[in-house]
């Protein structure tokens, strides 16, 4: 029952896929708030289908099981209602949308957010208030605001600006798909120091990544490992290490010998 | 009866003028064009001009109400009700007085028709080094008992060192049809400058063919914003010459229309001389089962050495039964310039729309943001900000969303 009623997500023998092809085989997975999950696999194995198919791209196709986000059912959900509930994807490939500053994104987005949950507008001075403080906490440059959103971005500045959203929208539910790739150390160090302290004991967080790197930084609750569709392994933040160290070969070969 | 037959019982109104006659004469053995006609390919007038019309029909009272509704309330105001010029503003430095062309020039059937049979108009002349900062607004009014042919013409003369903005609109109040035959003449003497706003929101018993000729001395500078964003029928034909060198000529267009509106946007570019600058951008917007035309043509005179010609024209398709038509066409005879031409049809990209969408943005929201971000960039040349929020605003509306961009 207490079990229950912590689980902020919940997704129950999952299967999904893109042109009649299933990627997702069967997927279960737990979060509870104020957990971090971390979301491993070798290239292919479905984590960014996870990740679209949580925030709802209807690219792809959902064959069977479900989605409960807070009790509700996710799979009925378009994508903007998800994100009004708490859901936030950071894209691996964030979207380039040219005419649109950065600031007017955000506005338009919290602007949207505020009026189906019955709140009232945000002023102007706070909104770039809050702007200003969260671009403080990733080190982004004033200029930053007034660019157009992703447009000649460096894949550095993509990855920050996703963080940057997250920040300004404060979801319940953050997935991060593949937000190392295309950091470099220091750019990682800051992204990861922002998810932490947005980190707390009502929100939760899953990181799809491919290698361990992220995870000296955002310290993972559980790892689960992600081969041809399905979790094949969970573990604590020492499988991520052993994962570092063994590579995936052990776990996938074990796991075909199972599924086939 | 049809439009053609309604012209030729009028014509005893301009019998024994010789100029008219001669314009009338022109207009009969050019005929209303065709689509076989390459520059109306696309833009077929049978169906309209199988109506019935009244020539200038005296049409019906407007209250001060309605008046009031359709004014932009600049502080400059030429007003035309139902052809007739009701009011015109007292600024120093600016002549405006009706016009009546005694000596027109024609080349299509629609100028000489407007040379013709044209009784209404304005004139502008602006004294040299006048500096006129707030625009001047002129309003066209009708509101008809029955289908209406009303055909103004109009002269603008802007004297060395002048500067003037105008802003232009056509309003038809009643459900009949008005069809408005416009034609304006605009010169600009050397250095002035005139930035002119066509504000084409029109209703869908609207039509229009309008003719604007520029031409240019040394060192002027002209720019013509046209938004169009309405109207059952509109046929713009935008035409720049340039007599001097260093001029330039800027032309903006936002086209967004809907249902079953047409909307063409012809402009012929002239360089003639030396060391001048054009550039031309233009975005269209189509949704429901509208259709557009864009033909824009750039000529270089073999004098024209050191011009620089840009000309864009990038469209967006909302829905699978609207159509545009696009073409660029350059003719070149002078062998040191530059002149860059790119014409983009398209769709939103989907992929943006998720992604806005991911983020708490509706999609229909999405859209309009995403539809008004592409028109952006034409919609920031115009200067005066009540045009451009106001374009905005029938944006948005033309959109359907409540949204301020």
């Amino acid at each position: 029952m207490l079990d229950k009623k912590n689980n902020m997500l919940k997704i129950d023998n999952l299967k999904a896929g893109i042109e009649g092809l299933e990627i997702l085989k069967g997927i279960n997975l737990s979060v509870k708030k104020g957990e971090v999950h971390a979301i491993m696999g070798p290239n292919g194995s479905g984590k960014s289908t996870l990740s679209s198919v949580i925030a709802g791209n209807d690219n792809y196709e959902v064959n069977s099981g479900s989605i409960t986000f807070e009790d509700e059912d996710l799979l009925d959900l378009d994508p903007d209602q998800r994100a009004h509930r708490g859901v936030f994807l950071s894209f691996q490939y964030p979207v380039e949308i040219p005419g649109i500053s950065v600031s007017n994104f955000i506005k338009a987005a919290i602007t949207e957010k505020r009026k189906v949950l019955g709140l009232e507008p945000i002023t102007a001075k706070d909104l770039l208030g809050k702007m200003k403080e969260k671009m403080d906490l990733l080190d982004m440059q004033k200029g930053y605001l007034s660019r157009n959103m992703n447009e000649g971005f460096s894949g550095g500045e993509k990855k920050r600006n996703e963080i940057f959203q997250m920040a300004m929208l404060e979801p319940k539910l953050a997935i991060l798909d593949e937000t190392d790739s295309g950091l470099d150390i220091d750019a990682l160090r800051v992204v990861a120091n922002g998810v932490n302290k947005l980190k707390n004991s009502e929100n939760a967080t899953i990181v799809i990544t491919h290698y361990q790197r992220l995870l000296d930084y955002i310290i993972p609750d559980y790892v689960h490992v992600l081969h041809n569709g399905r979790i094949v392994k969970s573990g604590g933040k020492e499988l991520a290490h052993e994962l570092e160290k063994k590579g995936y070969d052990w776990i996938t070969k074990e796991a075909d010998k199972k599924w086939g | 009866m049809g439009l053609i037959e309604n012209i030729k019982e009028y014509q005893h109104n301009f019998a024994g003028n010789s100029n008219r006659e001669k314009a009338y004469l022109s207009f009969l053995n050019k005929g209303f064009p065709t689509t076989k006609n390459e520059e109306w390919k696309f833009s077929s007038l049978k169906k309209i001009i199988s109506h019935d019309f009244t020539i200038e029909e005296k049409g019906l009272k407007l209250s001060k109400e309605e008046i009031d509704h359709y004014s932009l309330n600049f502080k400059h105001q030429i007003l035309f009700i139902n052809g007739t010029l009701t009011s015109k503003p007292n600024i120093n430095g600016v002549r405006i007085n009706k016009y009546v062309d005694d000596s027109p020039i024609f080349n299509s059937a629609f100028s000489a028709l407007n040379a013709a049979c044209s009784n209404i108009g304005y004139e502008i002349n602006v004294d040299p080094n006048t500096i006129i900062e707030e625009p001047i607004e002129i309003l066209f009014l009708t509101k008809n008992s029955s289908n209406n042919f009303i055909q103004y013409r109009n002269k603008i003369v802007i004297g060395e060192n002048a500067q003037i903005k105008i802003v232009e609109g056509i309003k038809n109040l009643s459900d009949k049809y008005c069809f408005t035959n416009m034609h304006t003449n605009i010169k600009l003497d050397k250095s002035s400058n005139i930035e002119f706003n066509k504000l084409q929101n029109n209703t869908d018993s609207q039509i229009t063919i309008d003719e604007t000729n520029l031409t240019q001395e040394k060192n002027s500078n002209s720019t013509v914003n046209t938004l169009l964003f309405g109207g059952m029928f509109t046929r713009n034909n935008l035409n720049f010459a340039q007599n001097g060198e260093r001029c330039e000529s800027n032309m903006n267009g936002v086209v967004i229309l809907d249902e079953n509106e047409f909307g063409d946007n012809h402009t012929y570019m002239d360089h003639k001389n030396a060391n001048c600058e054009s550039n031309e951008l233009y975005k269209g917007i189509y949704l429901g089962k509208s259709k557009g035309v864009f033909n824009g043509k750039i000529m270089v005179q073999p004098d024209a050495q050191k011009i620089n010609a840009f000309q864009a024209n990038n469209n967006l398709l909302i829905s699978d039964n609207a159509s545009i038509n696009s073409k660029p066409q350059l003719e070149i005879y002078a062998d040191d310039v530059k002149c860059s031409h790119g014409c983009t049809i398209g769709q939103l990209d989907e992929n943006a729309l998720f992604y806005m969408n991911t983020r708490g943005i509706r999609k229909e929201d999405a859209r309009a943001i995403l539809t008004f971000a592409f028109a952006s960039e034409a919609l920031e040349k115009i200067s005066i900000n009540k045009i451009q929020d106001l374009a905005k605003k029938l944006i948005a509306e033309k959109l359907k969303v409540d949204l301020s961009f």
